[in-house]
This record gives structure tokens, C-alpha cells and sequence, in this order.
């Protein structure tokens, strides 16, 4: 059976709250190992977060260059055998069978196509997408609020509520799933 | 701009998905009788052959190709406004790159319609995508149209990708607030977007490598489309300044259809607050520079062809500025080279209704641009005996007008459904203004103390 | 599979004269001095061809089919520069140019790599083919072909044809459809039934010069046309692209004064198997 989750999910009117709330539950995780795992819920990009709630592990431009570079091969071996595999080998217009200067164009146009999409499969898979909503999710993100969701083992739940409660949230929930 | 609440934008962009001007209605009905009107007269050429739009020998290609250019060039400002200013971080983007990529997306989709009614057999047209099979037949690679056929799929599919990814944190606020199918619709295309910081760290980084594969490719695009023409051997189709030249020419009545959908929308759904004179008056500026680029390149091209006194390629030339066609080119340079010097002048640039009916202008001569790069040069090739002269029939002017029609029907319609204007990209913008603002304010203000300070010193 | 053969011939398919060890290469020469604009081989051409007969309406608005044409050129009178080209066709007692134009078969064919769907290539015999059942109708070809002799089926012709006139429809022949292009192909039913009939009677790779005829040579009053295998050292049209010293692989032949051999837009560099032989005319007279 899978273990229950116990969240904490403090909503606040604003950014600068919402960092101090995420640098005094870092203190706190120092101190008691109380937090598993803080995500940070905002309308816009700040891309500060990085700094305060560590690095994320997101290596998309890979994706982005190995798709790249499949596309450029996969391309090149399209046109390629296509030119020659017709029943009538075809010559035209005093040019090779397997002309390189053409397939070029061709080559670049699949380099962009497969490096746009394995981007696009990159970003599903590290940002979780698609997902079905929480049901603790707040609308009011959506709008101009940031929110805090901080998974917490049961015994220190009182503990992380203090500290979300000192940097003046708007809301504070308890949330088992 | 800097002072509107993170509510309001919300509020006001929702609300242009629920009320426009009445106006609307109007635009969507006219168009949507032209759309009619262009099946009408496809269903009619379908029955009973090409020659009903009176293109005949030599002259092959006609409106079809000329518009097809046209609506390919159309699409790049979109993604020129929206990806390589993301790159170079103007934010003055923010506003008004939404609906600019959405006009990417649409004038694509108009223009993969004229290739298509273009073909003699159209029912066959599926020959031409690379599919295996039994009889190991395969489209030729040889050819620019299949360079076109992959240029415009990968162009298609990137842009739309663009668009959506973009649009995700949008699709959630709609979510947020929407109801009955709308909330359905938007719940299914937002994917569970929460504004989480994972999400918002990953979309930044696929955003960015998608513009970064945009604008490479978009230059693409249209040099492959200026390859159909600067392939072939037709005398003044056979140019190697065409790519770069139709790239400019894209940008160039792209940038006017921007300009032409900024007052659009403005009116049309209330975006005063947020399409301000200040975001056009820079749109405008660039639109210049680009007819500038444009212009040199063109007089470049006439230069090139008269020093090199190819017999060909001259008579083509001299047939364009006195023989049959002489009106379209000189009406071209008339309204591309001339009406453009009227945006030098700041009066004119914030003037919005004078610059809707100018960026008109300047499209009506982008268009005819193309049209005296398809037709005089088949009127006058290297075949003298073949020598003719067409001007497009009633068929050919109606899909031509029916593709206007086509392209504001999708495009209303989709700034109907979703939100034509980046709330969650103008709120960022709000929100860095105000960052900014204040830190000016604090330096201010340790600026006057250190003064009070030095002169209480000084007192001293 | 495609691949493995695809690498196996890599160095053949790289190379840009692929059909150099073929044993034919059709090819013609028009003499204009002979002709005198009679029209007979386009007549043939439509009979053996089956091209539609399109009408004075269809004709007018540049819709004829005829894969052979008639062009009719005047000359300026040559002491008086300076009078314009009105004027110049105002004098019918020089009489015309005329000028047989028909597919020239390029072996450099510019209208063959611009199809999207490969449906015209380059045969072993070095005809330009255009595959009917596989045009789509993009009408590239027929733009990048330099002597505008790619015909384009505007309509469905064969719609309009009254009843019995089907009857003499040439059976070896295809009837085209609206959507497709179409052009010379040098006869190539009977380029077929000959290379048949030489092998029936034992001949391998060889059609004795001569007994392989186009409609259009076929029915010239003054024999202006010849056609025959350019691969064949000893046929009339080699014999006669040598005397007059022209040379495919060449677009600017070296050749002395009195040779009247020359090949249509030669400096295009698109090898045209055709070759013609200018009219010498009196000047004075």
C-alpha cells in the first residue's frame, strides 16, 4: 500500500513572502530534516527559483540535440533511398541518381522537425505534463497569488505550519492524499 | 502600463474571449461569404479542368503561385516578432506577439491551400508525400516543390508547437475562470498546468530552444519558396539574390499585416490598455527598416540583371516596366517603395487608423510584388513564338479574395476562442517594470542622501 | 534492403552520365532549308499521337495541343536597321522563317528534376519520358522548359469528341485525361515496336537505320527530318551531326563557316538531341 503524503499548502499575496516563507523552511529542513520536498507555485516565471529551491535536473537540450541529429540522418537516408530504390532508377536532368547538393534542404528541414519535437517530448517529460490538477490547487495562482506546497512527514506538520505562518500567507491548508 | 493589476489583465483579456465589438459579427459573416464563394469556384474549376482560370501556355503558374507566396510571406513576421525578440529579450513583444504567431499559424494554412487547388489533379495529390509503397514509387527529391513540401510541414507543425507551448500558462488561466465547454476545452489543452516551478523551469527552456529553431527555420522557408523560382531556368525567376530577397519581402508585408491586425484587434476587442502607441510606434520603426532592406534588394536585383546584360533577362526587365504588366510593377514600387516614407514621419506612426489603411497599402504592394514575380517572366521567356499575355480570370480573382476571407475567419475565430493577448507574459512584463522602477526609486533616494550627506560635509 | 543495394552502387549512382554504356540515344536533325512550313508533320503528329483537336475558341486562348509546332519567324530586311519589327513582318515577299519545334529531348532535361512526383525521367535511350498515370499536374515542368513544348491538358478534350471519331484513336497510343502534362515523345510506340521486331529477327541492341520512322519525319514532303540512333556510328543523323559539327557535351561549338549546324538555345547548356541546319537565303533577291 502506498504510503499516505501529508502536504502543507500556504497561499501568499506576494513573491517576496513567499521566498522568505521557502528560506525559513530551508533553515528549518537543516536543522530538523522536517521538509521532503517544497514546489513553489506562481502566475508568472521568476527565475530566481532556482536559486532558492536548488537546481532542477531539466538536460532538455539534450533531447533537443540528439533529435536533432537523428532528424539530419533520418533525412538523409530518406532521400537518399528513395532517389534509387524506384523501379526505374531514375537520371534526370544529367544529375546523379543520388544527388548531395539537394539533400541538403532536405536534410536541414528534418534536423528542425525531429530537434522541434523531441524538445516538445523533453518538456512533457520534465515538467510532468499533462497531469490531472490537485485538488488542493488554488485558482487564485492562476491570477496573481503564489503558493507553497510542502510535503512534511506527520510529526513535524506543526512545526512547518509555524513557519509558513510567520511570513504572513493569506491561507494556509492541511492536505493528506 | 506599468500600474495594471495582475487581476485586471485577467479580467480584461477574458473578457475579449465573451464580448467583442458587434463589428465582429460583421467581419466574421462577410467572411465567411467569400469562404463560400471560393468553394464555388473550386468545385466548379474541379469539375471542369484548369484552363476555366485561364492560365494557359506559357503561363503555367499565375495567381495560384503569386498568392501562394504571398500568404508564405505573410506567416514569417510572427515568428520574426515573436522568436528573435524573445531572443534579444525586448519585452515590448509581450503584448502583441500572441496574435502575431497566431497569423504565422494561419496565413501557413492559407497558404497550403494554393498549391493544392493549383495541381491539375488534385485528387492525386497525395503523390507527393513520401509514403512506402507496393510499387516502390517515391516523390522526387530532386524537386523545390518537395523541398516546399518539407519547408512549410516542418514550418506548420513548429510554429503551431510554438504557439501552444506559449500559450499553456494562458490556457490554465481560461481554465481557472471558464465554464461549460469552454472549461472542458481548456482543461484538456492546458495539461494540468499549476504554475508549478518545474513546469515554469522547463517551459522557459523549451521555449527558448523552440525560438531558437524558429528563426532558422523561418529564414528557410522562404528561401526554399524563393528556390522554386530561382531554380528553374525561366529568364528573371533564375536570380541568386531571390532567397534573401523574398526573406526581406516576407518580413516586409508581414510586418504590415501585423500592423494591419494590431488596430484590428485593438478595436475589435478592446485592448487599448495594452496595445498602446508606444509598442506601435516601435513596430512600426522596425516595418521600416524592413521596407528599407526590402527596397535595397529589389533595386539590387534590377541592377544586377541590367550590368549583366543577359538577352534574356534584360528583355524581361524592360517588358516589366513598358510592356503589359508596366501597371502592377509600377503600381508596386508605388505603394512598397514610396507610401513606406510616410512612417519616418512620428505623427503618421501614432496615428493608428492612418497607419491601418497605410499597412493596406504597403500589402497591396507586396502583392503585387508577387504577381510581377510570377507572370511577366513567363510572358516574355526565352521562346519568343510562345509570347502572350494573361491576366487572371474571374476564377483565380475569387479563390484570391477568398483566401482573405479564409485567413480573418480562422484568424477571429481563434482570437475568439483563446486569448489573443499573453496575460501571464504581460503580467511578467508588469512585474519587472515595477522591479525596475523601484530600484530606480532606491537609487534615487540614496542618491539625495549622499548629496545631504556631502553638503552637510561641506557645511561643515 | 534499399540501403544495401543503395551503398553497394554508390560510385554508379554518384555519377552524372549514368546511361553512358547504353546501346541507343534518339536523336534528330532538321534541315530549314528543306522546310517549307507545310504544316504535314503536325498533321501526322495529331493522328499518330491522338491529340485533341481543341478549336479556334480553345486555340485562341493558348489551350492547342500540338506537340509539334509550326513557329514562323520574320526576318528584318537587313539594309535598314533602323525600321521596327511592325514594320519588319510587312514584308511577306521575303517570305518567313519557319521553324519545326518539337520536345527536344534534353539530356540535360531541365523540365525533369523540377517534378514532385518523378513522373518524368530520363530513359536508357535517352528520351525525356513523361509517365501520364503518375503526373499530378504541378506544371513545373512545363515552366522550366526553355522552348515551351510541355503541353498541359486544360481540359478534359476527349469529352468533346463526336461519336465515331473515336473510332480512329491510335490504339498503341494513350488518351489523356485533364490535369496531366504531355509532350513529344519521338514516337515511342514505334521506337518500341521497332527495337521488337529487331530483336525478333535476332538483332541484339541494334535497329537497322532506317527502318524506324516518326509520324512526323515520316510524312515531310521534303525529307527535312531525319531521326535515327546518335550511338550508331554509321546512321544518317550521326553521319549528319558530324559533317555539321555539332557535339553533345559541347554548347559552343568550334566549327568552320560553312557548316550550318546548330542546336535550339545551345548556350542554356541543356543538350537537346535535336539538331537543325540553318536556311541559307539570298539577301539581294
Amino acid at each position: 500500500m502506498r504510503k499516505k503524503k501529508h502536504l502543507l499548502f500556504a497561499t501568499y499575496a506576494d513573491f517576496d513572502n513567499a521566498r522568505d516563507a521557502v528560506t525559513e523552511l530551508k533553515v528549518l529542513d537543516l536543522k530538523e530534516m522536517a521538509v521532503e520536498h517544497i514546489e513553489l507555485y506562481s502566475p508568472i516565471e521568476h527565475p530566481e527559483v532556482e536559486e532558492i529551491l536548488g537546481h532542477f535536473h531539466q538536460p532538455i537540450q539534450r533531447f533537443t540535440l540528439f533529435g536533432a541529429l537523428t532528424g539530419t540522418l533520418c533525412s538523409f537516408l530518406l532521400v537518399a533511398a528513395a532517389a534509387q530504390s524506384m523501379f526505374t532508377v531514375q537520371p534526370q536532368g544529367g544529375k546523379p541518381v543520388i544527388p548531395l547538393p539537394m539533400d541538403i534542404v532536405i536534410m536541414y528541414e528534418g534536423t528542425i522537425l525531429f530537434g522541434v519535437l523531441s524538445t516538445l517530448a523533453a518538456f512533457m517529460i520534465y515538467s510532468g505534463l499533462p497531469r490531472r490538477m490537485t485538488k488542493h490547487y488554488n485558482p487564485k495562482v492562476s491570477e496573481d497569488h503564489i503558493a507553497i506546497e510542502v510535503e512534511v512527514k506527520p510529526e513535524h506538520i506543526e512545526h512547518v505550519r509555524q513557519a509558513l505562518q510567520n511570513c504572513g500567507p493569506l491561507e494556509i491548508r492541511e492536505v493528506t492524499e | 502600463m506599468k500600474d495594471i493589476e495582475w487581476a485586471k489583465i485577467n479580467k480584461d483579456v477574458l473578457a475579449s474571449l465573451e464580448s467583442p465589438r458587434p463589428l465582429f459579427w460583421v467581419v466574421i459573416a462577410v467572411c465567411f461569404t467569400l469562404v463560400l464563394a471560393g468553394v464555388a469556384a473550386e468545385a466548379y474549376q474541379y469539375n471542369y479542368g484548369l484552363g476555366t482560370a485561364l492560365m494557359n501556355r506559357p503561363h503555367y503558374w499565375q495567381l495560384y503561385i503569386s498568392n501562394f507566396v504571398f500568404w508564405i510571406g505573410m506567416s514569417h513576421s510572427g515568428t520574426l516578432l515573436s522568436a528573435i525578440l524573445l531572443l534579444t529579450k525586448a519585452d515590448w513583444r509581450k503584448p502583441i506577439y500572441r496574435f502575431a504567431e497566431a497569423m504565422t499559424l494561419f496565413s501557413i494554412l492559407t497558404a497550403a491551400i494554393f498549391p493544392v487547388i493549383h495541381l491539375g489533379r488534385v485528387w492525386d495529390m497525395y503523390w507527393v508525400l513520401p509514403y512506402p509503397n507496393e510499387r516502390t514509387i517515391w516523390p522526387n527529391f530532386r524537386s523545390p516543390l518537395l523541398w516546399d513540401a518539407a519547408a512549410i510541414t516542418t514550418y506548420a507543425t513548429s510554429s503551431a508547437l510554438f504557439l501552444y507551448v506559449g500559450m499553456i500558462p494562458d490556457l490554465a488561466i481560461c481554465r481557472d475562470n471558464a465554464k461549460g465547454w469552454r472549461k472542458k476545452l481548456y482543461t484538456a489543452m492546458s495539461l494540468g498546468w499549476m504554475g508549478r516551478a518545474t513546469e515554469w523551469v522547463a517551459f522557459r527552456k523549451t521555449y527558448v530552444l523552440l525560438a531558437c529553431f524558429l528563426v532558422p527555420l523561418a529564414v528557410s522557408v522562404h528561401s526554399i519558396v524563393a528556390s522554386d523560382f530561382a531554380m528553374s531556368m525561366v529568364p528573371d525567376w533564375h536570380i541568386t539574390s531571390f532567397p534573401p530577397y523574398f526573406v526581406a519581402g516576407a518580413l516586409y508585408s508581414g510586418c504590415a499585416a501585423i500592423i494591419t491586425l494590431f488596430v484590428m484587434l485593438r478595436y475589435l476587442f478592446r485592448f487599448e490598455a495594452y496595445m498602446t502607441t508606444e509598442i506601435m510606434d516601435k513596430t512600426v520603426k522596425l516595418t521600416f527598416a524592413i521596407a528599407m532592406v526590402w527596397n535595397f534588394l529589389n533595386l539590387g536585383e534590377y541592377a544586377a540583371i541590367w550590368y549583366s546584360n543577359d538577352m534574356f533577362e534584360k528583355e524581361v526587365l524592360i517588358q516589366k516596366f513598358i510592356g503589359p504588366y508596366a501597371p502592377v510593377v509600377w503600381g508596386m514600387l508605388l505603394c512598397a517603395t514610396v507610401a513606406p516614407f510616410a512612417m519616418a514621419f512620428e505623427k503618421f506612426r501614432h496615428n493608428m487608423w492612418a497607419m491601418f489603411w497605410l499597412s493596406l497599402v504597403l500589402q497591396l504592394g507586396m502583392w503585387l510584388e508577387r504577381f510581377q514575380i510570377v507572370s511577366p517572366p513567363l510572358a516574355s521567356n526565352h521562346m519568343p513564338w510562345t509570347w502572350a499575355v494573361v491576366w487572371p480570370g474571374t476564377i483565380q480573382m475569387t479563390l484570391t479574395v477568398a483566401s482573405f476571407g479564409w485567413f480573418t475567419m480562422l484568424f477571429l475565430i481563434f482570437c475568439k476562442i483563446f486569448p489573443s493577448v499573453s496575460m501571464y507574459e504581460v503580467k511578467e512584463m508588469v512585474f519587472h517594470r515595477r522591479i525596475a522602477s523601484s530600484r530606480d526609486e532606491m537609487e534615487d533616494i540614496s542618491k539625495i542622501k549622499d548629496e545631504v550627506m556631502q553638503t552637510e560635509v561641506g557645511l561643515k | 534492403m534499399a540501403l544495401k543495394r543503395m551503398l553497394e552502387n554508390w560510385s554508379r549512382l554518384r555519377q552524372h552520365d549514368y546511361y553512358a554504356d547504353e546501346p541507343y540515344m534518339w536523336g534528330m536533325s532538321i534541315d530549314l532549308n528543306k522546310c517549307t512550313g507545310c504544316g504535314a508533320c503536325v498533321t501526322a503528329c495529331y493522328a499518330e499521337n491522338n491529340l485533341p483537336v481543341v478549336g479556334k475558341e480553345h486555340c485562341g486562348s493558348g489551350h492547342s495541343m500540338h506537340w509539334m509546332r509550326i513557329e514562323r519567324f520574320w526576318t528584318e530586311p537587313e539594309d535598314n536597321p533602323d525600321v521596327d519589327i511592325e514594320e519588319a513582318t510587312d514584308h511577306p515577299e521575303r517570305g518567313a522563317h519557319y521553324l519545326p519545334m518539337m520536345c527536344q529531348q534534353c539530356n540535360h532535361a531541365p523540365c525533369e528534376p523540377v517534378c514532385p512526383v518523378a513522373a518524368t525521367y530520363h530513359t536508357p535511350d535517352a528520351l525525356n519520358a513523361q509517365v501520364y498515370n503518375r503526373c499530378v499536374g504541378s506544371r513545373y515542368c512545363g515552366n522550366n522548359c526553355p522552348f515551351k513544348v510541355r503541353y498541359f491538358n486544360f481540359f478534359d478534350f476527349w469529352n468533346e469528341l463526336p461519336h465515331p471519331l473515336e473510332m480512329q484513336l491510335n490504339p498503341d497510343v494513350t488518351v489523356r485525361s485533364k490535369g496531366i502534362m504531355e509532350k513529344c515523345t519521338f514516337c515511342v510506340q514505334r521506337i518500341r515496336s521497332a527495337k521488337d521486331a529487331a530483336e525478333d529477327a535476332g538483332h541484339h541492341d541494334h535497329v537497322e537505320d532506317g527502318t524506324l520512322l516518326t509520324a512526323c519525319q515520316q510524312s515531310c514532303p521534303t525529307q527535312a527530318i531525319v531521326f535515327g540512333n546518335l550511338k550508331d556510328e554509321d546512321s544518317k543523323v550521326k553521319r549528319g551531326w558530324e559533317s555539321h559539327q555539332v557535339e553533345l557535351e559541347h554548347f559552343e561549338q568550334d566549327k568552320s563557316e560553312d557548316v550550318r549546324g546548330y542546336r535550339v538555345f545551345e548556350e542554356l547548356n541543356v543538350e537537346p538531341c535535336v539538331m537543325y541546319l540553318d536556311r541559307v537565303r539570298d539577301t539581294e533577291a
